[in-house]
């Protein structure tokens, strides 16, 4: 007597076949998930307290980074503006701007504004941004064109392979130290870029196969 | 153990020819159970396994793998960065900011240097900068940090234990003090700790000034019997410095000069300097002890003598009448060779010698001390007394306790401390205490004192508040605050200023203090370098009432059992009670952690038939304890030493944990061991992380010497080459066992604590441990201490066992560990020879609370679950100054980098730096001839290395 219907052959047909495409499939989509930009957010904007333009602040107006970002050149952290920085302009201009008005309430009641992290790295990396700076890597080559960015947004997948990329293969990145933090560059082509960065590598001494080992960044 | 097992091993170890190392005495007399255990590499495993079954383990697996490649698919969850309104003037965010400052421990000021990022104090170290202090730091000091952040101090006054607001506080001082101007102050009585600040001494001298009828009492868990001694010796009061770094030969009468306590930090400092000294050729760095109970001071010494407590004023006699200043009691064999030793040493160094004696013994003792180092010419080189820096003395306890029972005292006002508790049981404080009509308390913690006043004030920590305070040469160092309070709490200036309607701010008050020596700049100078200069007291002038007779009490022969009670190393008089970092720390001679122990001498334990861990009561007297045995090598016969601090009331920390020994504290009488039958755990990491048999310690016979020279040995692999190349090197002729660096570590490195049971499976997380060996036999070994943090082997069979790479080389030489990338094998950890590798079992940080987080370092990162650990060189240091060199465009200087266990020894035992160029400090204590691997036969290179034990404290013998 037959167990399996006919039909059961189909059935197992199938499911060989989904499990085919499971096995090959789960993989692939996790694959693409990782990269997908909802995974590293590249292009994906916060919504934020204050709706601050950086392509108006930087782009029109030409404020430098170190403006507000005061302590990029020599502390790990590039360090977000204090409510007194965005005062010093907005106590004399736009001072009845509806949109500043949670500036004006928190230099009123001491409490700070709270942004919402664009730039984010993982609590085990330790990413030091002045020596970067020092090296010459422009704040434009992890961070975009910022005069691009009526609200600012993340331009690379800040992820381990975006970091070794450069860690490995320094060159391209390392261009004048005097204009770290000019927004678009100076139109160099790849190889004038790598060129320099060349030369920057041989007076400086860095060494790119010691760049990547585990303890410069994770401790 | 058996006695007959113990004989034989006593027998064994005799006739052992070489040398011999063990760890403890089960080991010394079971070498094959001792085999068994090494051959488990995770005897925690063993408990953990049972009760488990297939169907069960196998569920538990599938889950685990579920639940783990699940937690590694989350989104970093979105984070919101709340920059600061108006940015504090200097405060570069991401950058460490220094404070000189002062903590106090019973009176004695300890200068320190804080480290605060974004305004919280993460790390203390020692102020190098004031003269009473060289550098490294004391258990306590590191662990004052977590003390600051104890989620259980009071936070809010309470008023018939309810918590009540401060304007209460003030309205109830305020009728207090119009009741003390009518009647000049009578009834009210002030007690405080031992007082070191000279602001606070302003205060209450005012506060006897303005109620002439009220009275100031002093009191200190610890007795010392040395201040009566110097006044009826001087005919003056006066404060006794001495200094170890100028004396040749030390002789030391029960005297725990290195161990814990106020006075360490000043002690280790100048040993270490005098012991260098020696090891370069200049002078001897002798130390000769006789002592009840092993300390680590005694176990330091080359020549110990164990002698009853009993016997410490016939063995003076003996070494002052080889000196021909005094008769000698009739002394044992042993005690004459040793007396004509120390005599010879004193007299041959005199002038650069020093004899002392342990504060509690009677002030005849003391006295004969000073004369011998009167004559010897000691006084005012070795042996100083200088003049105390205040008119106005306290009154004893005693005194108080009659009062109270007489009905005498209206108003007590404890400040600080907690008497209640840490009182001896024939002072009958508690029960006077509680006839008072109005009791006030002021202190950290709602302790047993706290609980059982009308009033309890909560008290500001030392890194919260304005103070002042002497270091141990006198010289003042001005307490600055780190952080501001984040609790509703007052300083002690505050409360006595409040009482006396002083309305100066704390600032103001210590300010005014030095206000006639110090202009504003000169103020400011003294804020940065954390003292201010020129106010050590002058030496004293008086000459001393010379006397030729010492009326020494002439000891009779002894008979039975002797108690000896000391402060305890890891929770003093109990005041550390409540610091895990503190409870946690393996006590130096006996591993223990999490509680006390009635200490008995192995000759004892095989007479009684006592094995550790054996519940006994121990009577004297009318009063008596109950605890559990732990046999300690090295005791004398006779004694019985019991540690004070445990056995709290209160506390989530200290409840329960130890049994308290203040009712036997000043007992001299005869004292009884009952076996109860009952056991007790004890948490030891006395075996924990133990590696195959080696000579891990070794000696030299003198400085001069060096090791025999190792035969090269055959490596497939090239030895690394870089530069820098980091290594350490540690000198165990300069350790002495006192674990700061220990907790230095635990404070930089963000470890964890796990409690006693974790403990006592040998789950412990310490980076460092010391490992403590003994040689000889177990009446009176020598012993050693080991610090063994990771060896940063070049050739590291850690790294060839781990499946995902995540133990790695750096190019300059550091064994990495990368917890991203680690799954928890533990492979690393069973490959690893010197067993440094930790694993977390358990996530021990997520549930932390709020300020408990606040404690950590940020440049580390807070390890979860399932992930392996180890010593890192504090690699956050080296990148810190790496990043720093390199904005510089110049290579790293030596001593730039300093590793958190380094910076914290107070001997300067830790050396670390690059041992690719021959001229750093590293390099040439590796050059040194007593320079040696640990398991050399692991051929594992290890960046760490050792310097050999020097077993004489002079080359010309």
């Amino acid at each position: 007597m037959q167990i399996f219907p006919p039909a059961a052959d189909t059935a197992v047909r199938f499911a060989v076949l989904v499990l085919v495409i499971a096995m090959v499939g789960l993989p692939l989509g996790a694959w693409e998930y990782l990269q997908s930009t909802y995974e590293t957010q590249v292009g994906w904007v916060q919504d934020q307290p204050v709706p601050f333009s950086h392509a108006h602040h930087v782009g029109d107006d030409g404020i430098d980074c170190r403006y507000c970002h005061t302590s990029v050149e020599t502390s790990a952290r590039a360090n977000l503006p204090p409510t007194h920085v965005c005062m010093t302009c907005h106590s004399q201009i736009w001072t009845g701007a509806p949109v500043l008005e949670p500036v004006r309430l928190s230099m009123a009641t001491g409490e700070p504004i709270r942004w919402r992290r664009v730039a984010q790295l993982p609590d085990y990396v330790y990413f030091n941004h002045s020596i970067h700076i020092d090296r010459g890597v422009a704040c434009r080559e992890c961070h975009g064109d910022v005069t691009d960015m009526p609200l600012m947004r993340r331009a690379k997948p800040f992820t381990m392979q975006f970091c070794l990329d450069c860690h490995r293969d320094p060159a391209p990145a390392l261009g004048p130290r005097e204009l770290v933090t000019h927004p678009q560059g100076l139109g160099w082509t790849e190889a004038q870029k790598r060129a320099h960065g060349e030369r920057v590598m041989r007076k400086l001494g860095i060494k790119p196969d010691e760049l990547d080992n585990c303890g410069v960044c994770h401790r | 153990m058996s006695e007959g097992a113990l004989n034989d091993a006593l027998v064994a170890v005799r006739s052992a020819k070489g040398r011999r190392y063990w760890r403890s005495l089960d080991e010394l007399v079971d070498r094959a159970d001792f085999r068994h255990r090494l051959k488990e590499e995770f005897p925690a495993l063993a408990r953990a396994a049972s009760g488990l079954n297939r169907r069960d383990l196998l569920k538990c697996l599938g889950g685990t793998i579920a639940l783990a490649g699940l937690d590694g698919c989350e989104r970093a969850p979105d984070e919101e960065a709340l920059p600061y309104v108006v940015q504090p003037e200097g405060e570069v965010p991401g950058e460490a900011r220094h404070y000189a400052s002062a903590l106090e421990l019973d009176g004695v000021a300890q200068p320190i240097v804080g480290e605060t990022r974004a305004a919280r104090p993460i790390k203390l170290e020692g102020n190098a900068a004031h003269p009473s202090c060289s550098g490294g730091s004391t258990p306590f000091m590191q662990a004052a940090l977590l003390e600051l952040y104890d989620p259980d101090r009071s936070g809010a006054p309470l008023y018939m234990g309810r918590p009540t607001e401060w304007a209460r506080v003030d309205r109830e001082l305020a009728q207090l003090r119009m009741r003390l101007d009518t009647t000049g102050g009578e009834g009210f009585r002030l007690l405080t700790g031992p007082v070191g600040s000279p602001t606070l001494l302003g205060q209450i001298e005012a506060l006897v000034g303005r109620w002439p009828q009220a009275r100031w009492h002093s009191w200190s868990p610890v007795t010392d019997r040395r201040a009566e001694a110097i006044e009826s010796w001087l005919g003056m009061p006066a404060k006794r410095v001495i200094h170890l770094a100028d004396a040749e030969a030390v002789v030391a009468l029960d005297d725990d000069l290195l161990g814990a306590g106020p006075e360490q930090l000043w002690h280790a400092n100048g040993w270490g300097e005098r012991r260098r000294a020696y090891q370069a050729g200049e002078g001897a760095a002798l130390l000769l002890v006789a002592e009840p109970s092993p300390t680590i001071t005694g176990v330091t010494a080359g020549d110990r003598l164990p002698v009853a407590e009993a016997r410490i004023g016939a063995l003076l006699s003996g070494v002052a009448a080889r000196l021909e200043i005094t008769r000698s009691f009739p002394l044992n064999a042993e005690e004459e060779a040793w007396a004509d030793r120390a005599a010879e040493k004193l007299r041959n160094h005199a002038g650069r010698s020093l004899v002392s004696v342990g504060a509690h013994h009677a002030p005849e003792l003391h006295k004969l001390a000073f004369a011998i180092n009167e004559k010897l010419g000691n006084l005012g080189k070795t042996e100083r007394f200088l003049q105390p820096a205040d008119a106005l003395r306290p009154e004893p306890l005693q005194a108080l306790v009659e009062e109270m029972r007489a009905g005498e005292v209206a108003t007590l006002f404890v400040l600080g401390g907690n008497p209640v508790y840490a009182t001896a049981g024939c002072t009958g404080f508690a029960e006077a205490f509680a006839r008072v009509p109005l009791r006030f308390h002021a202190g950290l913690h709602a302790d047993e004192t706290g609980s059982r006043s009308h009033w309890h004030l909560p008290l500001a920590h030392h890194l919260e508040c304005w103070s002042d305070g002497r270091g141990m040469e006198g010289t003042v160092a001005v307490t600055q605050p780190l952080v501001r309070p984040w609790l509703a709490v007052r300083s002690r200036h505050r409360l006595l200023a409040d009482l006396m309607e002083d309305r100066r701010s704390d600032r103001e008050l210590v300010r005014a203090t030095w206000s006639d020596q110090h202009d504003d700049t000169a103020w400011e100078q003294a804020l940065l370098v954390g003292h201010i200069p020129k106010t050590a007291p002058a030496p004293v002038a008086s000459t001393p009432t010379t006397s030729t007779s010492f009326a020494l009490s002439a000891s009779e022969p002894e008979r039975g059992l002797r108690l000896a009670v000391r402060p305890d190393p890891s929770v003093w008089d109990g005041s550390f009670a409540s610091n895990p970092w503190l409870q946690e720390l393996p006590k130096p001679l006996t591993k223990l952690t999490w509680g006390n122990a009635v200490h008995v001498s192995p000759a004892l334990a095989a007479e009684r038939g006592l094995a550790n861990g054996d519940l006994v009561r121990v009577r004297a007297g009318i009063r008596s304890i109950t605890g559990p045995i732990w046999v300690l090598p090295g005791q004398e016969a006779d004694t019985v030493l019991v540690h004070l601090g445990y056995g709290r009331e209160l506390g989530r920390v200290s409840q329960g944990v130890g049994f308290n020994a203040y009712p036997l504290l000043g007992e001299k009488g005869e004292v009884f061991l009952d076996v109860l039958g009952g056991r007790e755990e004890l948490a030891t990491t006395q075996h924990h992380f133990e590696m195959e048999e080696d000579e891990y310690v070794r000696f030299v016979e003198t400085a001069a010497k060096a090791l025999p020279p190792e035969p090269p040995k055959a490596n497939f692999y090239p030895p690394l080459k870089s530069e820098p190349a980091w290594g350490m090197a540690i000198d165990l002729d300069l350790c002495i066992g006192c674990n700061a660096c220990i907790t230095g570590c635990v404070a930089e490195n963000n470890i964890p604590m796990v409690g006693k049971e974790e403990v006592a499976k040998g789950r412990e997380m310490h980076w460092l441990r010391v490992d403590r060996y003994y040689e000889g036999s177990p009446e009176n070994p020598t012993h050693a201490f080991q610090p063994v943090p990771c060896m940063h082997c070049e050739d590291a069979p850690c790294e060839m066992g781990c499946p995902v790479n995540a133990a790695v080389h750096s190019p300059d030489g550091l064994n990495l560990q990368v917890y991203n990338r680690c799954i928890g094998t533990r492979t690393c950890s069973s490959y690893c020879p010197y067993k440094v590798r930790r694993f977390n079992w358990f996530d021990y940080t997520g549930e932390d609370a709020p300020e408990m987080k606040a404690v950590r370092n940020p440049e580390v990162t807070v390890r979860s679950r399932g992930v392996m650990e180890k010593c890192t060189y504090c690699i956050q240091r080296i990148s810190k100054a790496r990043i720093e060199a390199k904005k510089e465009n110049r290579p790293i200087r030596d001593g730039e980098v300093q590793t958190a266990c380094q910076s914290a020894c107070p001997t300067q035992a830790i050396v670390f730096g690059d041992q690719s160029d021959l001229d750093t400090a590293v390099s040439r204590r590796k050059a040194s001839g007593r320079d040696y691997d640990l398991l050399p036969e692991a051929n594992t290179r290890p960046r760490t290395t050792y310097q050999a034990r020097i077993r004489k404290g002079e080359t010309s013998e």
